[in-house]
């Protein structure tokens, strides 16, 4: 029994020993890893800080202003082509000419259909009326 | 035979038995030597956990300075800066990673031999230079700064023992010469020289340094300044022309907004690149804007009036009389457009009469105008965040014949920038705010104002400005860009040359506001020594150079300020002076 006993407690403390061993390890990895991507991280940002100054260097007005002047024909803007939202004029009335002469030919009339004589329609509908 | 417990005589008992009964008599319980030994036990404790603890502090104290190298370069190395933006968040400066070689000399073993391998590969090193460095004792020199990536792979396979790269920090301004002043530029030690990167230095960033903070480009947070980079663009694109055209030595302009202080653009030519400083310290590139003190000549007039007007001892509708010269002593004062008849406030005010306006001034009197400049902040030092500021001249002994040519603007050399303050103040409803290069929000520029004049008086100030520049006969005609309402002043002051005033070198000024009846911007040009041209009819004065190039500003910038422009006369802009009849309302 006593012996029995022993065994467990040695065998529990290899184990435990294992399992800190184990432990410090895996730790020792994952310090790794986090001192890898803190490095990673910190080369992207130095990359995006450099790409942002490029871009800022490839957009500097004078730059765009050369190429502009070069490959487009546009104008500087004028005080006239500006307008404010109110200067607009309203909507006109909805122009629809084919349904205007769809109205003068009385094609939008509804159509008289054939009611049953029983069931009088109050609204006039283009609908066949249900049997 | 072993000793028993309770002997009252050990001794005896250890002669007796040799050195088991010894060991055995050391470990044996007894109550009298008990305390003796637990003391002993404790002390022993207590010394482990001391050094335990010591090793700790020691530990936390030292942690994370991996090589003595490191330590050696924490102070070397360019410190990150904020990055710099402007109004709508365009970058105006930042920082970049660049590579640095560096050397120990005390683990170089052949120190010939490495100076002969560095400068094969890095051929602008200069040889005996470098061998002086590495033969020298210390633990760490750099050999070259801000290297390509090629030159590190090439360095790198040199492969000389106490040779190393370090990352550094390089400042870039993206935009060149864009904001060049405004900016100003940090050295090769990222630290600021001139300009804001000097303001940013001044607010605490190299206390942090020095004090071994090594802060990352992530702990700072952007500096973000009231310039607008396209505007600033325009500006300096149409300053640029009119120098050429005009043929000027320098021209300067700036954009302020009247209602914050801001300054939304700031130019002065001939600029530099802030990316390659070597020649932003000759005396001919300086900030004209802050730095330059000038005669402002006749848009001082608009201070004049203001000051005449607010005293309530003219109205705009007295009249002065400008039917001959002003004689004060041995001097004869006389307008450059004469009109030999008695003027209204506005008419001195558009035919830029130096008599009527020197009698206003004399009305007021020496003291008067005296303190109410002072009010105004044109004579003392104007400071805002840019390091660089200037004095302006003064007269040391103010006599009447000083407020005499003050009062068109000779006689007192002011900044540019102090005398837009001014200005500002002078139509924006009387506030007096010092102008910024940091972006801020109206209610705070409020909050830092201090009234100057009177609210009717600004409104008198607009009109008048207006009419100087709707009225045939007013001199801003030139900068009345249909659709926003401008108005404006010119001025030409005729430059000191040897101690006399030069008839035929102007420096020539131009004010303008827009749109007159609720201001919004104020715009400031300097030009000096534009020349006369063909289609300017021999004339070199304000209104036939730095007024149309103000024109071409408004013109360019105002739809990008977000100014809407109106083609319908404003409904009673100034109610006031059509209340009191002014000249010109009817």
């Amino acid at each position: 029994m006593i012996k029995l006993l022993h065994v467990i407690a040695i065998s529990a403390l290899v184990g435990s020993a294992g399992y800190a061993y184990s432990i410090k390890y895996e730790t020792l990895y994952h310090a790794a890893q986090v001192a890898k991507m803190k490095a990673r991280v910190q080369r992207e940002r130095d990359a995006i800080a450099v790409l942002r100054a490029e871009w800022q260097h490839l957009n500097r007005p004078d730059r765009l202003q050369a190429a502009v002047d070069r490959h487009l024909d546009m104008q500087p803007l004028g005080v006239q082509q500006i307008a404010r939202f109110s200067d607009l004029p309203n909507r006109p009335p909805r122009e629809d000419g084919i349904g205007r002469k769809l109205e003068a030919l009385g094609v939008l009339e509804p159509t008289a259909t054939p009611k049953d004589s029983g069931t009088e329609s109050r609204t006039p509908s283009t609908q066949t009326p249900k049997r | 035979m072993i000793p028993v417990t309770d002997d009252p005589k050990p001794f005896a008992g250890t002669q007796k038995a040799g050195p088991l009964a010894l060991l055995r008599e050391l470990f044996r319980l007894r109550v009298d030597k008990s305390t003796a030994r637990v003391g002993l036990v404790t002390l022993c404790f207590a010394g482990l956990f001391l050094i335990i603890g010591g090793r700790l502090v020691a530990l936390a104290v030292m942690s994370n300075q991996g090589s003595e190298t490191h330590r050696a370069t924490a102070s070397e190395i360019s410190a990150a800066r904020p990055d710099i933006v402007d109004r709508n968040g365009e970058v105006l400066a930042t920082d970049v990673k660049t590579v640095s070689v560096f050397a120990e000399p005390r683990n170089i073993i052949d120190k010939d031999e490495a100076v002969e391998l560095l400068t094969a590969v890095l051929p602008d090193l200069d040889a005996r230079e470098l061998r002086d460095k590495l033969g020298t004792k210390k633990g760490f020199v750099w050999v070259k700064r801000e290297i390509t990536p090629r030159q590190q792979a090439e360095v790198h396979r040199l492969g000389i023992p106490g040779v190393g790269f370090l990352p550094e920090n390089k400042r870039v301004y993206p935009n060149g010469p864009a904001a060049a002043h405004v900016l100003g530029f940090a050295n090769i030690d990222n630290v600021g020289i001139a300009g804001i990167e000097k303001y940013i230095d001044g607010q605490g960033l190299q206390d942090l340094n020095g004090a071994g903070f090594n802060l990352s480009a992530a702990d700072l947070k952007p500096v973000q300044l009231s310039l607008d980079l396209r505007v600033q663009h325009m500006l300096r694109e149409e300053l640029e022309k009119g120098m050429t055209k005009f043929k000027a030595k320098a021209v300067a302009g700036t954009i302020l907004d009247v209602n914050t202080g801001e300054v939304i653009a700031l130019v002065s030519l001939p600029d530099f690149d802030p990316n390659n400083p070597v020649d932003a310290l000759e005396k001919d590139r300086m900030n004209r804007v802050n730095v330059g003190v000038f005669e402002m000549g006749s848009t001082f007039k608009a201070l004049t009036t203001a000051m005449a007007l607010d005293s309530g001892k003219f109205t705009v509708n007295s009249s002065l009389d400008a039917r001959s010269g002003l004689r004060y002593g041995k001097f004869t004062i006389g307008d450059y457009h004469a009109t030999h008849r008695v003027l209204t406030v506005p008419e001195v005010f558009i035919h830029s009469s130096n008599i009527g306006t020197a009698k206003m001034a004399l009305g007021i009197g020496v003291e008067g105008h005296k303190a109410f400049l002072k009010k105004v902040g044109q004579l003392d030092r104007l400071r805002t965040e840019l390091p660089e500021s200037a004095e302006p001249l003064v007269p040391p002994r103010w006599g009447e014949l000083n407020t005499i040519t003050i009062a068109f603007g000779h006689g007192i050399a002011v900044a540019p920038l102090q005398a837009a303050m001014a200005v500002c103040a002078l139509v924006n409803g009387g506030n007096l705010i010092t102008p910024t290069f940091l972006k801020r929000s109206e209610p705070e520029a409020q909050s830092l104002a201090t009234r100057v004049i009177k609210p009717e008086t600004s409104e008198a100030m607009r009109y008048v400005m207006r009419l100087n520049a709707a009225n045939p006969a007013g001199s801003a005609s030139a900068a009345a860009i249909a659709g926003y309402f401008v108005g404006g002043k010119t001025g030409t002051a005729e430059k000191v040359v040897n101690g006399r005033y030069s008839k035929n070198k102007n420096l020539t000024t131009f004010t303008a506001i827009m749109p007159a009846d609720k201001p919004k911007y104020m715009l400031l040009t300097i030009m000096d020594e534009p020349q006369a041209l063909p289609e300017t009819h021999g004339f070199a004065t304000a209104g036939w150079n730095a007024g149309p190039v103000t024109g071409n500003i408004i013109e360019r910038v105002g739809p990008i300020l977000g100014v809407p422009p109106r083609f319908e006369k404003p409904q009673d802009p100034f109610p006031l002076m059509t209340r009191l009849g002014a000249w010109g309302t009817r």
